[in-house]
């Protein structure tokens, strides 16, 4: 197993730190190709707010449309640093360790990317810091308490600054070792952020406080989050939005898109840093294994969602199935969603083979993504098409260049900040590393020996 | 939970009983709504764009089977509930119901999130996609009671408050029909009826009380201030 | 406190000789007490069934459909909180947790209680109304349903369930085969062992087949939850659409599970002796999942609760009522202080969470309160007198239990422990093998000045 690959402290210094001391051409052609696009979306958001909202392709009743899709697909993308981080460590599974900080850097960034998107939404974003900040500044009255998009931000803020902060506890071990093996001003900057990390044993204690602390408080708010997401739809009248069921299934769909969207980091990152030595074919094969799991809980919660939507044979949200389910393009679209998210990738990964590819995981991860985006899109344009008696929409939804090229350029964002952070920080935890190490021990049962563990308790 | 309870100081209720046995769905009430409360011409692109800005429409049904087949009509307008759906989702209290019955619409505070579009089941609820304009000959047709809204919020239907508003204003008493919504006014079959439900001799609390009566989607228990007569036709 | 896990960390660790010897001279041991124990139960038993027999002479029929409500709370309580323990035990193997191998046997042993529910589901489904003209989760295909896919789904499960306890048995039923003096119990013992001997194919077969049935117990056990709540709550109650009331339920019967399994470990410590094998670890590692399944299921009932509250509509707020405002009010509040506040407040502190007497105790409130929610269940649902309306219009008043309902609830209860102790004495209590597997993979190393455990991990 993977334990049996044994690394020296140097050799785990010399090639994790590697990109923090040398700036390679690649990445300076990938961050500036990527900076092109997020400049485009960024004149692309100019240009909306200039000339209204009328640029998209949103009409009457279809008043949610690509821009909320997509705030709720990188809420979901952001599960998964918490997900890995939290749970595997309380949990101490081992293979978490060369994830770990991957995972929780993207959540950080995708949090951040996802509150951009009910921003650029708005009618009016230029007045949201009436409605984002929970204080009265100059209206003479305060947000409405009452109101799910007054729980969108308090939830989102709170998980963005803990996350960060985890981050953060993780990193100063590994910014002090970076001080040490650095001069002039890069000195400088990792000194002060590293915080006088000397590496005694009372340090060492306070940051494992610290990890797990945090770890079992963000459990909550990572849980909290994706469920106020789902009740600004859950709490709404609109049919087949009205649903108790909506918190936990979004909250294990972005578990499902977020963990594969680490596999597709772990394998990019794998390539382009030349990290073969930390990520191998077992990890990925322990994240696929898990990904079955949550992918089956996920399948179970739709199965719910759709018994009990047809439940009480309401008109309302018959129409709403229907047209969700037979009418093209959503049936076309319904189509691709639950194959890419569920059943190409799923089967393939009870094949060992499969799991241990890295070709064949960064394809099917990559898969799951698309899914759960046209998940969230079915979810929400179809239910506002025929939310009421009336139908105004003979046509679809269509989004306009504006909007798509918005939702590129937050992909493209997410990459880019990922790219500036792995330049200035390693991407793999070096003393998670290091400490794995000491933890692998052998057993000799009979006439074999098998690799083991120390378990602390 | 509990429905709203009315506040105790409100002397007024206001409602509004429409009559679609007499609706004819002649679209006076839209032309007139349009040009009371400062709404930007509909040309066909708007309607293309599913963009049209109607805060009355006359919805369209059938009845009965060919040859035998009936056109009906529903005017729809802001049912001013009093279990507004879209009140509680709003977070600045963009709208919100105040104590004469009506669900108001604050346009200054309105930053667009259009959840409470969304939560409108009545599609009552309309979005500014554009800056409203007007043809350069009819600038000066604007009604100066009423704010032009800019884009980027949402807006509706008012019970033309500016009316009540100025008929009332420093606790004036009125008599019933002294005053009507443009709609009502411009109604030209009289289907339509504006009044105090808290006065039991107005027209409209008369009608209120008709055999007839119902409110639209009932069943989700939003208690409408607008409600409907309608014969049920035992031949339909 | 801390002795017990003392000794086996710094300590020599046992043989598998050890462990065998001293499990079957206790499963060989049929002493007074067991008998007094019997006995007991059997009379309770027999009081249960004098319950039912009761309910059985009014008869059934739409306008006593209520009386049936405490009989079928019942019988969910046992499918919550009894027939739910193997999960544990299937999960944890499939997880290679280390700290399963002592109450594995615990649990799979209470499998048997299977039998019971599908039992009391037969006349439960008498009692139902038929589908005919109401809202339910078959629609227009029921194909019998729901009596016959009912049974389907609860007797597959009993049937994994008990193939999951005899196969995993086998080598420990081999063992009490050579280990006792020739005898009629010696005998069955024997024939139940299918000759073995423990080759290398048998082993193989029985790793296999042990993961395979665990994942199967795994997978029908949320299936069948979600067959009950819906045809015999959710289908009930008019105007009620709840999408995550099964996985509430789920939630609940795993709460149930781990809740009942620390109960037994420590009504067994007290009074079996069986503090070695029951130790503060087993404890320790159970509450965690215990406080997950407890937030979790605080978690979904309030998605559904926010959902109900702030949909406003006449249907949902004469449910809502019904369910939790009004007048099953107080059962919900015994039920989420003992399923959600207690555990939370207790089990937050890892000196309760390490200890024996903390988990038990939160561990039995659990069970108390899964009890008590059933009975805002399905009681609840019972009593409704026409569940074909559009709305829940008059809503039923609060139902409180009547002689003949308490003795059903004593009797079945009985039943099942009194089951569990007869399976006790044909199939030893504690999983000989899977400990002695445990032993040959940890080493205690010292490290500096401390000692620690060195775990194998085989595949």
């Amino acid at each position: 197993m993977y334990y049996r690959r044994t690394l020296t402290d140097a050799q785990i210094n010399r090639e994790l730190l590697d990109v923090v001391f040398r700036t390679p051409m690649w990445w300076v052609v990938i961050v500036s190709c990527l900076g092109l696009i997020v400049a485009g979306a960024a004149s692309a958001f100019g240009f909306m707010m200039n000339q209204g909202l009328g640029v998209t392709g949103l009409q009457q009743p279809i008043f949610w449309g690509f821009f909320i899709t997509n705030f709720i697909f990188w809420v979901g993308i952001s599960h998964a640093g918490v997900m890995i981080s939290a749970i595997l460590r309380l949990s101490q599974a081992e293979w978490r360790r060369p994830m770990v900080r991957a995972a929780e850097t993207m959540t950080v960034f995708a949090l951040m990317t996802s509150l951009l998107q009910p921003l650029i939404h708005a009618g009016r974003p230029w007045r949201i810091f009436y409605w984002v900040f929970p204080y009265d500044w100059a209206r003479g009255i305060w947000p409405d308490v009452r109101s799910p998009l007054v729980w969108d931000p308090t939830a989102i803020i709170t998980y963005l600054t803990s996350s960060s902060l985890f981050v953060y506890t993780a990193l100063i071990p590994d910014l002090a070792i970076i001080r040490d093996r650095s001069t002039g001003w890069r000195r400088t900057v990792y000194g002060i952020l590293a915080l006088g990390w000397h590496g005694n044993p009372r340090q060492w204690k306070l940051q494992g406080i610290a990890g797990i602390l945090l770890s079992a408080l963000i459990l909550p708010v990572f849980v909290s989050v994706h469920s106020i997401v789902s009740w600004d739809f859950g709490v709404s009248l609109v049919p087949s939005w009205h649903v108790t069921v909506f918190a936990p299934y979004f909250v294990i769909g972005a578990v499902h898109s977020g963990v594969s969207a680490v596999v597709t980091l772990m394998i990019l990152m794998r390539k382009l840093y030349k990290l073969e030595n930390f990520i191998w074919e077992e990890h990925i094969d322990a994240v696929a294994r898990l990904l079955i799991v949550v992918a089956t809980a996920w399948l179970f919660f739709f199965w719910l969602d759709l018994v009990f939507a047809l439940w009480l044979k309401e008109e309302q949200e018959m129409t709403v199935w229907h047209l969700r389910l037979f009418e093209p393009p959503w049936s076309w679209l319904f189509l691709a969603f639950i194959v890419f998210s569920y059943i190409i990738p799923v089967p393939l990964w009870m094949f060992r083979r499969v799991r241990r590819s890295f070709t064949w995981m960064l394809w099917t991860s990559l898969m799951v993504n698309v899914g759960m985006f046209l998940e969230r899109l079915i979810i929400i344009v179809p239910a506002l098409m025929r939310k009421g008696p009336w139908v105004f929409t003979y046509d679809t939804y269509r989004p306009s260049a504006v909007e798509v090229t918005l939702i590129v350029g937050s992909i493209a964002l997410v990459a880019l900040l990922l790219m500036l952070f792995s330049k200035f920080f390693p991407l793999i935890p070096v003393w998670e590393e290091k400490e794995g190490q000491k933890l692998i021990d052998e057993v000799k049962v009979g006439d074999r020996v098998i690799p083991a563990l120390v378990k602390e308790h | 939970m509990a429905t709203r309870t009315q506040s105790t100081r409100a002397d007024h209720k206001w409602g509004m009983v429409i009559d679609l046995d007499r609706c004819t769905g002649c679209q006076a009430c839209v032309i007139a709504c349009q040009s009371e409360n400062n709404i930007p011409l509909n040309d066909q692109s708007a309607f293309l764009d599913g963009r049209a800005i109607e805060w009355i429409r006359v919805e369209r049904y059938w009845e009965g089977d060919y040859p035998d087949i009936k056109a009906r009509f529903l005017p729809v307008l802001c049912q001013h509930c009093d279990n507004a759906p879209c009140e509680s989702v709003c977070p600045v209290y963009a709208t919100y119901h105040n104590n004469e019955g009506l669900n108001v619409q604050v346009y200054n505070r309105c930053v667009g999130t259009r959840f409470c579009g969304n939560n409108c089941p009545y599609h009552a609820r309309l979005f500014n996609y554009w800056e409203p304009v007007w043809p350069e000959d009819l600038r000066n047709q604007l009604n100066p009671d009423v704010t032009v809204r800019t884009r980027g919020i949402m807006e509706k239907c008012t019970f033309c408050i500016q009316r009540i508003r100025r008929s009332t204003r420093g606790g004036k008493q009125v008599e019933d029909q002294a005053f009507n919504p443009a709609c009502v006014q411009a109604c030209p079959t009289d289907a339509m009826t504006f009044g105090d439900l808290n006065n039991p001799d107005s027209r409209v609390s008369q009608k209120w009380e008709d055999e007839r009566a119902f409110r639209v989607l009932e069943a989700l228990g939003t208690n409408p201030s607008v409600k409907y007569l309608k014969q049920v036709d035992a031949h339909a | 406190m801390h002795n017990g896990e003392h000794e086996f960390t710094a300590g020599p660790l046992p043989t598998h000789q050890d462990v065998a010897r001293d499990v079957l001279g206790r499963f060989q041991d049929l002493g007074h007490r067991y008998w007094g124990w019997v006995t007991v139960l059997a009379f309770l038993f027999l009081l249960g069934i004098v319950g039912f027999i009761i309910r059985l002479s009014e008869g059934f029929n739409d306008e006593n459909r209520a009386n049936w409500g405490y009989f079928v709370a019942t019988l969910a309580f046992i499918v919550t909180t009894f027939t739910a323990m193997p999960v544990i035990s299937a999960g944890l193997r499939l997880a290679k947790a280390n700290w399963r191998r002592p109450l594995t046997r615990v649990t799979e042993n209470m499998a048997i209680t299977g039998l019971l529910v599908v039992l009391m589901l037969i006349p439960a489904l008498i009692a139902l109304p038929s589908i005919d003209g109401r809202l339910s989760i078959w629609f227009e295909f029921p194909l019998g349903a729901p009596g016959v896919w009912d049974v389907i789904g609860y007797g597959t499960l009993a049937f994994i369930g008990l193939a999951l306890l005899w196969g995993v048995a086998l080598p420990d039923l081999a063992a009490a085969r050579d280990h006792l003096p020739n005898s009629t119990r010696q005998r069955v013992i024997g024939w139940l062992s299918l000759g073995w001997v423990g080759g290398v194919r048998q082993w193989r077969v029985l790793y296999q087949g042990s993961l395979l049935a665990g994942a199967m117990y795994l997978l029908t056990y949320p299936l069948v939850q979600t067959l009950m709540i819906s045809d015999f709550h959710h289908g009930l109650i008019p105007g009620l659409k709840d999408a995550i009331i099964p996985a509430t339920v789920v939630v609940n019967g795993l709460q149930g599970a781990v809740g009942m399994t620390l109960l037994t470990m420590y009504l067994m410590r007290r009074l079996g002796n069986y503090e070695k094998y029951f130790s503060v670890e087993q404890f320790w590692a159970l509450s965690k999942p215990l406080l997950s399944f407890s937030l979790l299921w605080f978690y979904f009932w309030w998605a559904s609760f926010i959902t109900f509250w702030y949909g406003r509509q006449p249907g949902e707020s004469e449910v809502i009522r019904l369910l939790v405002l009004d007048e099953y009010r107080g059962a919900l509040m015994i039920s989420f202080f003992l399923n959600f506040i207690g555990p939370l407040i207790a089990l937050v502190w890892n000196p309760v969470r390490r200890s024996v007497w903390g988990p038990a105790l939160v561990g039995t409130g659990v069970v108390i309160g899964a009890l008590v929610n059933q009975v805002r269940l399905y009681v609840s649902a019972f009593s409704v007198a026409d569940p074909s309306q559009h709305v829940l219009h008059p809503r039923p008043a609060t139902q409180w239990p009547e002689a003949p309902d308490l003795l059903i609830i004593v009797g079945a209860i009985s039943g099942c422990v009194l089951l569990f102790m007869l399976v006790s004495k044909i199939i030893p209590v504690v999983s000989i093998w899977e400990i002695g597997e445990g032993l040959r993979l940890v080493k205690v190393r010292r490290y500096l000045n401390r000692y620690a455990r060195v775990i194998a991990k085989s595949h």
